[in-house]
């Protein structure tokens, strides 16, 4: 190994970041609903693997027919992906968690985990069990440094993942600070039983709550399809687990918590691949979650008095 | 659930536990399970086996079959997962068949071929390459391709031989086959007097490659050879041309397929593969490559022949040992030569072929592929 590159550790930060973003999307579905109903959903991942298989599908069509601006493609793709994933999140809680409600806790995480298995199978059989690949619809992007030396790059669609997680994340926040149904989640999450006698209609909370974590899981597949270019029905299960831990690091049932968390896995992820092995990089975003519930058990931005499981 | 409810529903399971345990087809097939992948990320490598050996198995039964019988080609789907491949062995002893073509990667070979040599079934791998799978000392176990072991030195002596790169990384994706063939080049480039910068191992299913090449490109890395299957080489071909990595990439045969192309796009264009000869291009196959033309097939994959192969073998030992005993069959393949679509085969002791050669072709963008030299 050669010394230490202010340069490389601006390239690692910025990989950190992009790949943060993406875990945060998926981690915040995970949070709010864990924040409302005290469970996790275990479907979640799928939910994530279809938007990524509706924005490829989306973006291919879109290539047939000629359209070639890379804002109606995003916008067209965002659409229409975040529309069919809500549905799928709405399917969910109505058949996996509404007729399941006041059961014991396990009863509908275990339903949770059989709607994930089904899903997974249900894209297997309907899209085929391979990799479905697309090439780059936006490439390009911005070299900074030394002519000849190590030069960051800073690529398009980064930028892209960037500004696409901070709309959606202000949007979100806007959404749940300010307006009449963020305001019944945020008294659900507080008390559930309380906000039903106050007269909130909490089923409809709940179904928000999972229609909107769906959404935010659809941009991040969309995203994850343009950067990456490949999607398969396995993928759900690495990228929830991972967005999952995402949730807890920074506090699950915390929204802040979940975008913060996002971030430091990714930063994490990135920089074990950088200065120790690639191998490793699990190991780190594991033992990392480990080590800061050993310390605040309720993660880095959690509530101490939640004594949920 | 009412107790009319009940008993409609037992009465219902009852008829299908007895339609599964209908009548047995009367034994006058004999069967060759063909185990492989037809699902998962590398199912691609299974149509190719599955193509081969299904066309063997026609051609073969066309001519008249073996010894007055058909054979019959059952297909086994192990997703290239070691358990489900465990599952797979079990539902072939179960079935009692005795013949395998298959498996396909060396993950799920490994532990299958335990169950066969216990049971005595007679497995030929036309994929699975890493070289532990023969050094079982098992007796039913063959192979009609080449093993890492050779395939490795191949792309090892032309790294140090040929290309010389100053600075020189070795990945894989820390599977039996990946890393076994990453140890391999390591070997003989270190042999030939180069030290690989880097020698790391890759998640298999990893689809973010950014921190790593970024790591690579600090390092001047200029070549880079990747031990493992195509997914994550082409992700990381299309990164590093994003990144603005321009080192070149080589692969051994596990990566060298369509797919690569419609990943990696123009990046797959000038990464160096090591595959076996394209038998396809023999002359003396000139009519079998017709045939599965004819059928709209692509016979130029990797794994094809091989499969092909496979299953004549086992014909032509049931022909020639004049028994449908696998064990005495093994026997016979150990002691006879064959002809077959990869030329004039003969195993050693412990079910290797004798000869195998790969051959180092650069793939090209558009997935067709040129050999080099």
């Amino acid at each position: 190994m050669s010394g230490f590159s202010l340069l490389e550790f601006l390239q690692q930060i910025i990989n950190g970041l992009t790949l943060g973003s993406i875990y945060a999307l998926i981690a915040i579905g995970y949070t709010m609903v864990y924040g409302i109903i005290g469970m996790i959903n275990f479907a979640h991942g799928e939910i994530y693997m279809i938007g990524a298989y509706v924005g490829l599908l989306v973006i291919t069509a879109l290539g047939l027919f000629g359209v070639d601006s890379i804002s109606m493609i995003l916008l067209a793709t965002l659409a229409i992906s975040i529309l069919v994933t809500a549905s799928y999140g709405w399917t969910v809680e109505r058949l996996a968690y509404r007729p399941l409600r006041g059961s014991p806790r396990l009863v509908p995480l275990i339903s949770a985990i059989g709607v994930s298995i089904f899903l997974q199978n249900y894209v297997q059989l309907g899209q085929g069990a391979r990799d479905v690949s697309m090439q780059p619809v936006l490439t390009g992007g911005w070299r900074f440094g030394p002519e000849g030396d190590f030069q960051v790059y800073l690529s398009y669609m980064q930028v892209l993942i960037a500004v696409v997680t901070v709309a959606f994340m202000t949007g979100l926040t806007l959404f749940i600070g300010r307006s009449r149904m963020g305001r019944a989640c945020r008294a659900c999450s507080e008390d559930r039983a309380m906000a039903n006698l106050l007269g909130i209609d909490t089923d409809r909370v709940i179904a928000v709550t999972f229609v909107l974590g769906a959404a935010l899981a659809a941009v991040a597949g969309v995203l994850v399809s343009m950067y990456y270019g490949l999607v398969n029905p396995f993928i759900g299960f690495m990228a929830g687990l991972k967005a999952f831990t995402a949730a807890v690091l920074g506090g699950i049932g915390s929204i802040p918590g979940a975008m913060l968390g996002g971030v430091v896995l990714g930063l994490a992820e990135s920089f074990a691949s950088a200065y120790l092995q690639t191998e490793y990089k699990d190991v780190v975003a594991f033992g990392l979650l480990i080590g800061v519930l050993l310390v605040r058990p309720t993660g880095l931005l959690g509530r101490p008095d939640v004594e949920k499981v | 659930m009412n107790t009319i409810n009940r008993n409609v529903l037992s009465a219902a399971v009852g008829a299908v536990i007895l339609s599964l345990g209908g009548p047995a087809q009367a034994q006058d097939t004999l069967k060759i399970a063909i185990a492989g992948p037809t699902t998962g990320p590398v199912a691609q490598y299974g149509d190719m086996q599955m193509m081969g050996a299904k066309m063997a198995v026609e051609q073969i039964n066309a001519k008249g079959g073996v010894n007055g019988k058909k054979l019959e080609a059952v297909i086994m789907d192990d997703a290239c997962e070691p358990k489900q491949a465990v599952a797979v062995a079990n539902q072939i002893v179960n079935q009692k068949i005795k013949y395998v073509v298959g498996h396909l990667c060396s993950g799920s070979t490994q532990p299958a071929s335990k169950l066969y040599e216990d049971e005595g079934i007679l497995m030929i791998t036309p994929a699975a390459t890493n070289p532990a799978i023969t050094q079982q000392g098992y007796k039913m176990v063959f192979r009609t391709i080449g093993t890492d072991d050779q395939q490795g030195p191949t792309a090892g002596k032309y790294i140090a031989g040929t290309i010389k790169p100053k600075k020189l990384a070795i990945l894989h994706d820390k599977q039996q086959y990946g890393e076994g063939i990453a140890k391999e080049v390591r070997k003989t480039v270190e042999a030939g007097g180069i030290k690989p910068v880097l020698f790391e191992g890759v998640n298999k299913g990893q689809t973010d490659f950014s921190a790593l090449i970024t790591k690579m490109k600090k390092e001047g890395v200029e070549f880079i050879y990747y031990g493992g299957y195509h997914p994550e080489l082409g992700l990381l071909l299309r990164q590093s041309k994003e990144q603005g990595f321009d080192a070149k990439y080589m692969g051994p045969e596990g990566v060298g397929n369509k797919d690569i192309s419609a990943i990696a796009g123009p990046a797959s264009e000038g990464l160096l593969v090591t595959l076996p000869a394209d038998f396809s291009a023999d002359p003396a196959n000139a009519d079998l490559v017709a045939a599965f033309k004819a059928k709209n097939q692509d016979p130029t994959g990797p794994f094809v022949m091989p499969a092909y192969a496979g299953v004549q073998i086992i014909a032509d030992a049931i022909k020639g040992a004049k028994t449908e005993d696998a064990v005495k069959l093994a026997d016979y393949i150990r002691k006879n030569s064959f002809d077959t679509p990869i030329g004039k085969v003969a195993f050693k002791e412990n079910g290797d072929l004798k000869e195998f050669e790969f051959v180092i072709f650069t793939w090209h963008a558009d997935a067709t592929k040129t050999p080099v030299k």
